[in-house]
């Protein structure tokens, strides 16, 4: 029990030294507060993507390119013309102009619709329009498409006024009764995959004061003299991570609270918070894994940010897996259970179990393949050996 | 000759480092990963693509066994919709947001009270019920006109009251993209191409702070300033081998979009105007690396201003205000999707790159200014 004891005093004394020198560096700081203006910018585009909703009458999250295409127009009625989407610049002109504008590759398209078109409406009398496209132009299915769905739009209507125009008042039209369940799948990822994304996103902005950390010490060969002193490696790694998962939780909780005053919908902020707390645990153990390895900050760096790209592919393909298909694999990601858990979905005790399980098994491994990495000395002081060796020793067994 | 010598060395460590090399892999996966998903998405959001493909199995519909035989099932079968039928509607509602999108039910009697229900969080949710409304419409009205004693002539008159025909111009050369799919031109074009065109540009960033910070930390910079070179030649020789990696970079990404059937137009003006962005993005590493002290300090230096790059670069394209659209014209990123998807290009796209090309070169001729003052050294 007495060297237990003294175990956990040398590792949490390498945590709180390490803490305090962080909270203490200006440099520190301002980086601290930099990541927060980050997260003021993220709200603006989520709230821009949220307006955007909004003001469509469809749910899109392509890019809204206003004039992207081109298209002449000779429509003096201005019966499709008006409506067209602004993605689509809209140019009156003449209809020899427009057809030599398209064989010469200045326009995507050009609508024709006939001057008569007022009478044959009057008429209640078929209105035949052509839309000219340049099938050289990638553009022209958007073009097609655009002029399409408006002049569907335009039909129905016109097919409504016929309708009404041609059948008597007291005529029985068979009613439809509309119900729908669930939230759409753009909705859903714009309302939670985004939130799910900046609550996560502090994870990803620390990884480089694991780096500092322990790859620091190899560059500024003071990695020998802590070594050297009286306490394991497996103290050193876990005492130099658990100061950053700190920091993290910090930079979280001040990030939950901004999100809440900014008005975000979040359910139980407790249990996410404690779940993005235990998140990064595994997180900096990979990170560890990739400071341990690298020889300099410039390696690290880049290491990093393939690691980092494997991590958000494992935290988000589930989340979008479990949107199109409540599948219950999904929940392999605590990605999946905080977004679950904002969304005041009720979870079952087995799905907590995968995602902390997950969060257990991955947090083992990397610690331990970190300390191992950092108990050798040609990692250390070199020459350092090849990832196929590392491989092949831990196959093997030898010396891992 | 000099020069050279320093430009063949720099170029020679890009070349001989291992992760640089595996980040520029890393760009492929990105690459053919952001267009397998452009490709899967648009076709999953396209009824006449997913008929076009044979995928209609996946647009499960819970029918009742009462409506075969009628005319609704008929406008149903007609929009491709894969029917299943069970014993009655609460039967079907069992199975609703598992294995079916929507259920439709009807009272068989007179034909009448048609109840639609859907599960919007289906991934196909937006093509089942394009569909669905389709066939719903013309069944309403199908039935409506046919009570009144309209002929069958009257009633396809009424029911299709504009005739849309579409004619397609230059088919002697026609686009040679893979998809005929507005979602994916515009997702592909609007936001892809210059997001991959410009990944290089941000990795240019980081390896000019390795290599200017690099030297300081490793004190060998000292000893480059001391040669006889003058502070210009040190820049240029530092720049133009990471400039050139870069850009060799998009044009093989160009190379590959076209191979994966996603024409770049206008490469030459793309290319410039990617040089003076590349020039602008090294101008921005270099100042930067002059205020650090170390790579640790540059990595999160730079970290942060390439986020606000992505901010400020690629946020213009999903504004729809058009008050923007004056500003939003001469945006970097607007500009590259004009040049890239326009193949005839017009003037007025060619001179709004000038904006761009100032601005760069005032922001490398500020650093390579700040430079000669300084030589970058801070002891």
């Amino acid at each position: 029990m007495k060297f237990n004891l003294s175990v956990i005093m040398k590792f949490t004394s390498i945590t709180k030294w390490e803490f305090k020198n962080t909270l203490k560096s200006k440099k520190f700081m301002m980086i601290f507060f930099l990541q927060l203006s980050v997260l003021f910018l993220m709200i603006i585009i989520f709230n821009s993507f949220v307006t955007n909703i909004e003001s469509d009458n469809g749910i899109s999250i392509t890019p809204s390119l206003n004039g992207f295409a081109s298209m002449d127009v000779l429509d003096q009625s201005g019966l499709i013309s008006k409506s067209i989407n602004p993605i689509i610049n809209v140019v009156p002109l003449s209809y020899n102009s427009s057809l030599n504008n398209i064989a010469e590759g200045k326009t995507t398209g050009f609508l024709y619709v006939p001057g008569n078109v007022d009478q044959k409406i009057r008429l209640g009398q078929t209105i035949d329009m052509t839309v000219y496209l340049d099938s050289s132009d990638p553009k022209s299915s958007v073009v097609r498409d655009e002029v399409n769905s408006t002049a569907q739009i335009i039909s129905q209507s016109y097919s409504n006024t016929l309708s009404a125009s041609a059948v008597p008042q007291n005529t029985t039209t068979p009613t439809v009764n509309q119900e729908s369940t669930g939230e759409s799948l753009p909705l859903q990822i714009i309302t939670k995959v985004m939130l799910v994304i900046l609550l996560f996103l502090p994870l990803l902005l620390f990884g480089n004061m694991i780096i500092d950390t322990i790859v620091g010490e190899k560059e500024r060969k003071t990695g020998e003299i802590l070594i050297a002193m009286p306490m394991s490696q497996a103290q050193i790694i876990i005492g130099k991570s658990m100061a950053v998962v700190l920091t993290i939780s910090l930079q979280v909780a001040m990030w939950l609270i901004i999100l809440l005053i900014a008005g975000f919908h979040i359910d139980n902020p407790v249990l996410v918070f404690i779940f993005i707390f235990l998140t990064s645990i595994p997180i900096i153990g990979i990170t560890s894994v990739v400071a341990a390895y690298s020889k300099n900050f410039k390696e690290a760096g880049i290491g990093l940010s393939i690691a980092y790209m494997g991590i958000v592919g494992f935290l988000i393909v589930p989340v979008l897996i479990y949107l199109s298909r409540k599948s219950f694999i999904a929940n392999i990601s605590p990605m999946t259970i905080v977004m679950r858990l904002f969304s005041g979905e009720s979870i079952s005790l087995v799905d907590y179990g995968i995602s902390l399980a997950t969060i257990l098994i991955v947090s083992l491994i990397s610690y331990w393949i970190a300390i191992k990495l950092f108990e050798r000395d040609d990692i250390i002081f070199g020459p350092r050996p090849g990832i196929l060796r590392l491989v092949y020793d831990l196959i093997t067994f030898k010396k891992f | 000759m000099k020069l050279s010598a320093l430009t063949k060395k720099e170029g020679q460590d890009i070349l001989k480092n291992k992760i640089y090399l595996g980040v520029v892999f890393v760009q492929v996966f990105i690459l053919l990963g952001t267009f397998g998903i452009a490709l899967a998405t648009s076709i999953a959001s396209d009824p006449a693509l997913l008929d076009q493909y044979g995928a209609t199995s996946a647009l499960k519909v819970g029918v009742p066994e009462n409506i075969q035989g009628s005319q609704l099932e008929s406008d149903l079968v007609k929009q491709n919709l894969n029917l299943t039928y069970y014993k009655n509607v609460s039967d079907a509602q069992e199975f609703l947001g598992t294995t079916l999108v929507a259920v439709v039910g009807f009272n068989s009697t007179n034909g009448q009270n048609l109840t639609v229900k859907t599960d919007t969080s289906n991934v196909f949710y937006p093509v089942v019920s394009s569909k669905i409304n389709k066939a719903v419409n013309e069944y309403q009205t199908q039935k409506k006109l046919a009570s009144s004693g309209l002929n069958n002539t009257e009633i396809q008159r009424i029911m299709n009251p504009v005739n849309l025909q579409v004619v397609n111009l230059n088919e002697n050369h026609p686009a040679n993209v893979a998809l005929e799919s507005s979602y994916f031109i515009e997702i592909m074009y609007g936001f892809i191409v210059p997001f991959i065109l410009l990944l290089p540009f941000f990795l240019a960033s980081n390896i000019v702070t390795d290599s200017i910070v690099g030297e300081r930390e490793r004190k060998t910079f000292e000893v480059l300033l001391m040669t006889p070179i003058s502070s210009s030649m040190v820049m240029l020789g530092k720049t133009l081998p990471i400039l050139l990696f870069s850009l060799i970079q998009s044009v093989a990404w160009i190379i590959l979009l076209d191979l994966l059937r996603v024409p770049i137009y206008n490469p030459l003006l793309m290319f410039i105007l990617l040089f003076f962005m590349g020039l602008g993005f090294i101008g921005i590493g270099i100042l930067l690396s002059m205020f650090v002290d170390s790579t640790k300090e540059a990595n999160s230096a730079i970290t942060i201003i390439l986020v606000f790059a992505t901010f400020i670069l690629f946020m213009p394209l999903f504004i729809k205000t058009p008050y923007f659209t004056p500003i939003l014209n001469y945006i970097p990123t607007v500009i590259m999707v004009k040049i890239a998807s326009t193949p005839n290009i017009s003037f007025d796209i060619i001179i709004s790159e000038l904006p761009t090309i100032l601005i760069s070169i005032m922001i490398f001729g500020f650093t390579v200014r700040y430079f000669r003052r300084e030589r970058a050294i801070r002891l």
